[in-house]
Parts: structure tokens; sequence; C-alpha cells
């Protein structure tokens, strides 16, 4: 064979060796196993896995697009994995895609029983994200809770989404990711994952189904299960001190009237009190808040020192219950689900380690925690004190509205 | 002209060292028919004969006529003169009205004279010619420049015509300075062309570089830019331009000003500059007409236009068919919806929509001006509309192609667009093939391949590799007029490489 004959033979042979690398229109000679048509897609965006006599029931809810009918498929089996297995092929040679799950709801059951396996089987997958937020539904099965969200047209992913987001917003609770979860639980060996259960209410909107959903506070997890739930008082402590607290309206009440105040700035600090021979004599935990008036129902004056001082303390009272509730909850369990010895070793790691060295479990539950609060309160000025107007009538407008209104 | 079988005429042997004679001429242009020569009576004495010869269409017929014909005829400035050497030395003291007279005693020397606008009046019995330049007047105005749009700037963009580019750099640089050197290109055609440079300021081995490539170009005629570009580049088969053509006579002065050595070659409305760099072709003067703030974010849009051109479609090919989890839920699910009805697998959509986009643009450059505008705007709006309609692609492609497009064509330089075109190819190919690790391996390999090449002497992707990073501002940004700025220090101009305020 001539020289460029060889040449271009070989150039031919390489052209169509590339083109085999041009495989994505058939999974077979792919390089690439990951390759998946974008049009046999089932987007799973929400997974219940409740408990089955044998084993694991596990849903998924998913879409074929924006337009389709949200889906639920159900498969038991007696592990997760067996049970995904199974949902991976769908109908009509459909694909389920999990790497879009955003939620992940587990029953009280398996929480107690199976919490490993499934946080060991979020970690694993290749394909599920390590951000997909862990919920324990309380009372009812998992699957049941999401069906029952969902309306005639809205998905109940959908409409899951949109509720557990407003979890957070309106600081009712802090929905832990699988991440936060499993890295807390190899750091302290507890962790905390937020609870909800389903409440029948009035539809609030047409699209939604029978069922809301609602914060449950927070379950105390153990590696293996869950080994207890918090009070709604003791989740709020919990938040302050974790720092996951987020805006929420809380009404003091103050002579007669009833202040709505919205606490913008929780600032928690946290420290040791070592005694002179180097024992912890106790910790001392200070939480500064911030707040602003929203609103007031019936009338009382704020521009007086006293009045804010009373409404101050008001707040600082609520919260340091709520902390006070949260330290002595897990004193009585004997677990730091606070994390306290880590905050406090972050502080004074030498002298933490010298006090306390590996006793701390045992320390815990017995040592004493001193809680102060202080609130300042901001947006204290009032309707009937206007800025200087010229020509106004002389004489305090305070008086005059509040004389007025005796009268009449 | 030739009649009967067609023969290849052979090429006037432009360098023969032969004598003059009005036969040798008459034989080197046989089969010319735009050759003419007749006989001219010297003081209009019947007795007394020249032979005049010119190539028609390259001279002026009037100026020949006026200013050689009429005083040469005159009997009251030749009629007394009765020995021929006389009449030369006559000719070429200036007895007739034409500013550029030679003498030519070789055969060489006149071919060339005649073929450059100039006639000749051989005498045979001397074996001398004497040659007159009267070129023809037809050629090209100076006009605005059609590719290289300018909004605020000078608009006298370079033609056809050697002299008259040449000219036009020489009126933007009133230097003494600045020099220029002809050269002649092709074995045939004898195209001339000009190197230009700031002597003592421009680099001397980068001139002296140029000039040995120029003087080493073999070829039959340099009638394309292609055959300056390939024949004096450092790697002709890498399709990156490493020569900076425009069509711009100031952005030619301008990278004279900053170091570089220019080409301009007769017949060609382009100048050439080297050394080229990749950053250099990032750049339009207008960036040095405007507010420095604008043109810098101008340029780093046109850094980022290259990333986009370039990855646009073969990211969208990687995600969609490997990397679903990358995109967004919302965008993801209307991705599905999208192309749920499409026939075909993302790879066949991609390399389809930018094939078609490809034979649009093509047609709109092929096809006459209006036409090849209606052509673009059907094949824009109403074939992608349709094809959107008609789900044999889906509406997110057709977004990713126009926008890779789109980006595409705020490259200042088209070779720099066409190359990033091709490059946008291999990269899908590698993308279908590896998803995302196809596509970093392709930019890797891309980045090896530019990172590697070098424009006479100089590396390509200074300052970005091989260069000075401490000048990474300077092609990234354009500097105030007001601040000390430096040049490419690459460049190793003779002033040190600062530009003195």
């Amino acid at each position: 064979m001539k020289k460029s004959l060889k040449k271009a033979a070989r150039l031919l042979a390489a052209v169509l060796a590339l083109c085999l690398t041009l495989t994505g229109c058939s999974r077979g000679l792919s390089i690439f196993s990951n390759y998946r048509r974008l049009e046999m897609v089932e987007l799973v965006r929400t997974i219940t896995v409740d408990g089955a006599e044998d084993g694991v029931n596990v849903a998924i809810y998913g879409t074929a697009g924006e337009k389709q009918e949200a889906r639920m498929y159900q498969r038991t089996g007696p592990s997760i994995g067996v049970a995904m297995n199974e949902l991976s092929l769908l109908p009509l040679g459909r694909e389920a895609v999990l790497s879009h799950t955003e939620e992940l709801l587990i029953g009280e059951d398996v929480a107690r029983e199976r919490l490993d396996e499934v946080l060991d089987y979020v970690e694993r997958f290749s394909e599920t994200r390590l951000d997909i937020g862990l919920l324990v539904v309380r009372d009812s099965a998992a699957w049941e809770l999401v069906s029952g969200l969902a309306g005639e047209e809205t998905p109940a992913s959908d409409v899951l989404a949109g509720l557990s987001r407003s979890i957070d917003r309106v600081g009712q609770g802090y929905i832990f990711s699988c991440r936060e979860i499993v890295t807390s639980l190899a750091q302290n060996g507890v962790a905390l994952i937020q609870c909800v259960r389903g409440v029948q209410e009035e539809k609030l909107f047409e699209n939604r189904g029978d069922l809301n959903l609602a914060p449950a506070g927070f379950a105390v997890a153990r590696p293996d299960a869950i080994v207890d739930f918090l009070t709604e008082e003791e989740t709020l402590g919990t938040m302050l001190l974790l720092g996951k607290y987020r805006s929420k309206n809380v009404d003091i009440p103050v002579d007669g009237a009833v202040l709505t105040l919205s606490v913008d700035s929780v600032k928690p600090e946290i420290k040791p009190v070592f005694s002179r021979d180097g024992a912890l004599e106790r910790v001392e935990i200070r939480l500064t808040l911030g707040a602003n008036v929203v609103c007031m129902a019936g009338l009382t004056d704020l521009r007086q020192a006293e009045t804010r001082h009373r409404a101050e303390d008001g707040l600082s009272q609520r919260f340091g219950d709520a902390l006070t509730a949260a330290v002595k909850r897990g004193q009585a369990m004997g677990i730091d689900f606070l994390d306290l010895y880590g905050i406090l070793s972050r502080r004074e790691p030498l002298r933490m380690e010298d006090a306390v060295g590996k006793n701390w479990d045992t320390l815990f539950p017995g040592l004493p925690v001193e809680i102060a609060v202080e609130s300042t309160l901001s947006r204290t000025y009032d309707i009937i004190d206007p800025p200087e107007i010229s020509g106004r009538e002389e004489g305090d407008p305070w008086e005059k509205l509040t004389g007025s209104l005796k009268d009449n | 002209m030739l009649r009967g079988k067609a023969k290849a005429p052979a090429p006037p042997e432009t360098t023969s060292n032969a004598p003059v004679t009005v036969a040798a001429l008459e034989a080197v242009f046989e089969g010319c028919y735009d050759f003419e020569s007749r006989d001219v009576h010297i003081g209009g004495d019947i007795r007394r004969k020249a032979r005049l010869c010119f190539i028609d269409g390259l001279v002026s017929g009037s100026d020949v006529a006026q200013q050689v014909i009429r005083p040469l005829t005159d009997p009251e400035r030749f009629g007394a003169v009765t020995d021929t050497k006389a009449v030369i030395s006559m000719l070429l003291g200036g007895s007739v009205y034409v500013y550029t007279a030679k003498s030519r005693e070789t055969l060489g020397e006149l071919a060339g004279d005649l073929l450059n606008g100039f006639c000749a009046l051989l005498f045979d019995a001397e074996r001398t010619a004497v040659t007159f330049e009267v070129k023809s007047p037809q050629r090209r105005s100076v006009e605005a420049p059609r590719e290289e749009k300018v909004v605020k700037g000078a608009k006298d963009a370079f033609v056809e015509t050697l002299k008259i580019n040449t000219t036009l750099v020489r009126r933007k640089l009133r230097n003494t300075h600045l020099k220029i050197r002809e050269f002649h290109l092709g074995r045939r055609a004898d195209t001339s062309a000009a190197l230009i440079y700031i002597d003592g300021f421009t680099n001397p081995s980068i001139v002296a570089e140029a000039e040995r490539r120029l003087a080493g170009i073999k070829t039959e005629g340099a009638l394309t830019s292609a055959v300056i570009e390939e024949n004096i580049v450092d790697n002709p088969r890498s399709p990156f331009p490493q020569l900076i053509s425009t069509e711009r006579s100031d952005k030619f002065c301008m990278n004279l000003l900053e170091g570089r050595v220019g080409i301009l070659v007769d017949g060609l409305p382009l100048g050439f500059l080297a050394p080229g760099t990749f950053s250099q072709f990032m750049k339009v003067p207008e960036d040095h007409a405007g507010h420095f703030l604008v043109a810098s974010c101008l340029t780093l849009l046109r850094y980022f236009s290259v990333a986009l051109t370039l990855l646009a479609p073969a990211f969208y090919v990687a995600v969609a068919m490997y990397h679903q989890e990358m995109i967004p839920t919302r965008l993801m699910q209307s991705m599905i919806e999208a192309k749920q009805q499409v026939p075909f697998p993302t790879a066949v959509e991609v390399i389809m929509m930018l094939l078609a986009f490809e034979l649009l643009q093509e047609a709109g450059i092929r096809l006459p001006s209006p036409i090849g505008e209606t052509v673009s705007i059907i094949g824009a709006l109403i074939v992608g509309q349709s094809a959107v309609e008609a789900s044999v692609v889906s509406p997110v492609v057709v977004v990713v192609i126009a926008l890779a497009g789109i980006a595409g064509y705020t490259m200042p330089n088209q070779d720099m667009g066409s190359a990033l075109r091709l490059c946008r190819f291999l990269l899908v190919a590698a993308s279908i093939a590896l998803g995302m690790f196809g596509v970093a391996l392709g930019c890797a390999v891309l980045l090896y391949h530019l990172s590697s090449l070098e424009s006479f002497g100089v590396p390509y992707m200074t300052p970005f590799a091989g260069g000075q990073g401490r000048h990474l501002s300077r092609a990234l940004l354009r500097h105030s007029m007001t601040e000390k700025r430096d040049r490419e220090p690459e460049l190793k101009t003779e002033d040190g490489g600062e530009a003195k305020l």
C-alpha cells in the first residue's frame, strides 16, 4: 500500500474511533455511563420513608416536566436500598433522578429504628445531595402527610417545599440538612432533627390539599435512632443558643397593653467560669436581644424609660425561660444537644481540657448554668409624638390624646 | 489576444539581464493583448524614431499623450537634436513633463517598470530605454472601513493601492524614523509589499525576523491575505490568527507606536501587524476613543464572550446529557417539558443547530448584502421559531446556540471568531463523549495549544502565560491616558517599554 494511502487509512480509523465516542444517542456505546435522555427523566423532589411490616415503605414524588402531572411511586422492601432500586425504573421506561430532591421525610417509627440506614443511604448514594432537608413526621405516616398536602393542580413537593421554607422563615423551627445532621452526629454524637405534623386546617389556598404542615419541635437523635422530642419552648431555647433563630413576632404584655415585638438580633455568649484550683465552676450564658416594636394594642407610653424597661424585661423573661428550659432538658437527658462542650472548648481549649478532660458526660447534668438575658427595644417612637412642626398647638400631645380618650 | 488553441503564455522573465531591444521586449510580452507599442517621431522627424511601449490600462493614456508624446514630437524642442544619446539625456533631464524618469538597459528592469505603470521609450540603437511613471489614476478612493466599524475615530481605511496605503500611514506618523522597506512577493505576480516600522524604537530582532520571513515567501503571487499570513506566521496549522490584520489605518499606526512591525501588500486593502498576541485580538481602536472605564468594561465583556461562545453549547450538552444535577430544578423541569416532544437526542439537536447556524451565516456572507440580511432574518426568526414549534429542536437549544453565536460576533477580529467557532465544535464533540470531563479536557488541550503558540518570538498568550503577570491589567483593562503606562514588555522596544507622557 502506498504511504499516502496508509496515512489516509490511519486517519480514517482514528476518525471512526472518535465517532464511537460520540454516543450521546446510544447508551450502549457511551464511554460515560451517566448518560440520561432528558425527556425520559422523572425529577424526584421529595422522598418519604415509613416503616412497613416487612421493612420500609419508600415513596418518591416526581414530575416529568413543568406542566406534567405530579406522580407518586411507592415500593416496599426489606431495606431502603432495595426499595429505591425498584423505584429507579419507573413505568414507560422513565428514570427517577434523585439529584433534585429537596426534602426527605421519615416516619417516627423509621426515625426511632432506622435513622442510621436513612442517613447512610443519603451519604453513600452518589446522586442524592447532602443538603437535603431531613424531617421527622409525627403522628402519621410520612407519605400520608405529603400526599395530603397536594392540591388538585399543585404537586405535593411544591407545597412541601413552600411550607418547609416558611418554617425557617417565620422562626418556628429550623430544618437541618442531612449534612448538618451527619456532621453533628460524627462530632458530638448527637444531632437535632426538625419534626413536623400534619394538621387539618381550613384551606388557605385553593391549590392546597386538606392538610397543612405544622412544626412540632426538634427531635434529639443519637447516631442510630431518635431519643426524644423537645417541647416548643425547649426548641425555641435551643434555636436561640445554636444561632438558628430567625425573626419572629412575639407578644409582650406591658401595663395593660400588648406590644408585638420583632426579635431581629440574637447574640448568645457562652463562657466557662473556673475556680481558683482550675475546676469548672459554672457556665454563664448571656443572651443579648435586639427587638423592634411592630405594633401596639392598647395604650402605653413608650417614651417613658420605665415603660420601655418593663417591656424589655418581659421579653428577656420570655426568652430566658425558653433558654433555661432547653438547658435543663439537656441536663435532665444527660445529652449535650446544645453542644455546650464544643462552644466552651473552642473558647478556652486548654483550661477546659484540664478541668473537664473526658468527664463532660458526668459533669454536664449537674453543672450550674447561669442564664442572663438582656434586651434592647428600638423603634419606640410614638405615632402621637410627631416631629417638630411649626404652628402646632402647644401642650403635650400624649396628655391631650389620653385626656380626650378618657373624656370619650 | 491569443487565438486558436489555448496555450498558457510563458511568464515574462522580469529578472532577465538581456539587453533592451524592441524585438526582445515584444517577445517578452507576446500574447499580452494589453501590451501596446508604437513608433514616435522624435521632434516630428520621420527619419528618427523611438518605440513607445506601455501596458494599456496600467498607464493613463492622456498623460502619455500630453506629458510624453507631445513634448517628444515637438520640433522646437527635439527637432535640432540629432544624436540619440543627447535625446536620452534630455529626456532624463526633464524635457518631458513627467516627474519620474529612469534609464533602463536590461530587459528585466524595463519589463518591471512597464508592469508598474510606466511607459517606455526604446532606442534600439543605443540598447537603452527611458521609462516614465504615468500610472493610471483608476483606483479606489479612500473610504470608511467596511468591516471594522468606526464610531469615534478616523474613517480612512486602506485601499488596494500600496502607495495610497503608505501615504495614509505616513500622514499619521510624520516621522523620519518611520521606515518603509519594499519587498516583491510572488514569483509570477511580482506583488509589491512594504515592511513598515519605526527605526530606533521597534525591536530590531522583530524587524529582522519579519524581513527574513517576507524574503522567504515562496509563492506564485501574493493575491490573498492567507499567502502572507500562512507564509510568515510561526504556526500556520493553528486556526488562531497570529498576525493582526486591519483595514483601519489608525489601528495600524497605533500598533506601530506600540512597537510592532506592519506589512502592507499591493492589491490588499489590509494591513498586517506582527507580533499578534491573544490580548491584542480582544481590543478595538474604539477602546482608545471612549472613556477608559467603559472601554475596560467592554474589554472584559469580550473576554466573557470568548468563554460564552466557546463553552455555552458544550456546557449545555454536558449538563443536559450527563450532569442533570447541575441544572436548577425549575429550569430542569421546563427543559424536560420542552424536550418531551423533540424526537432527537440532545447531542443531535445541538450539532444540528450549530450546523444550521453556520449555514445561515455562510449564506448571509456569500449573498449580496440585501438578500444576505433577508436570509439571516428568515433563518433566525422564521426557521428558528418554526423549528421550535414543530418540535424539531427544543427552545433551550435555540437560546444556547443563539447566545453562543451572538457572543462570537463580539470578537473584534473575524479570524479569531472563526477559530473560536471551530473550537466550539470540537468542545461539543468532547462533551458529547465525556460530559463535563470532556469539556475540561478540551479546554486543557486548547489552553495548552494557545500557550505553546508564539508570534515572532513573543508568547501568544502573553501576559496571561509566558509573559509578566504584573501586566495582566494592561491586557484586561484600558488605563487612563493620563496615567503613566507601560508598553507590552515582550515587544522589547528600544525605549525600554515605558511610554513617555
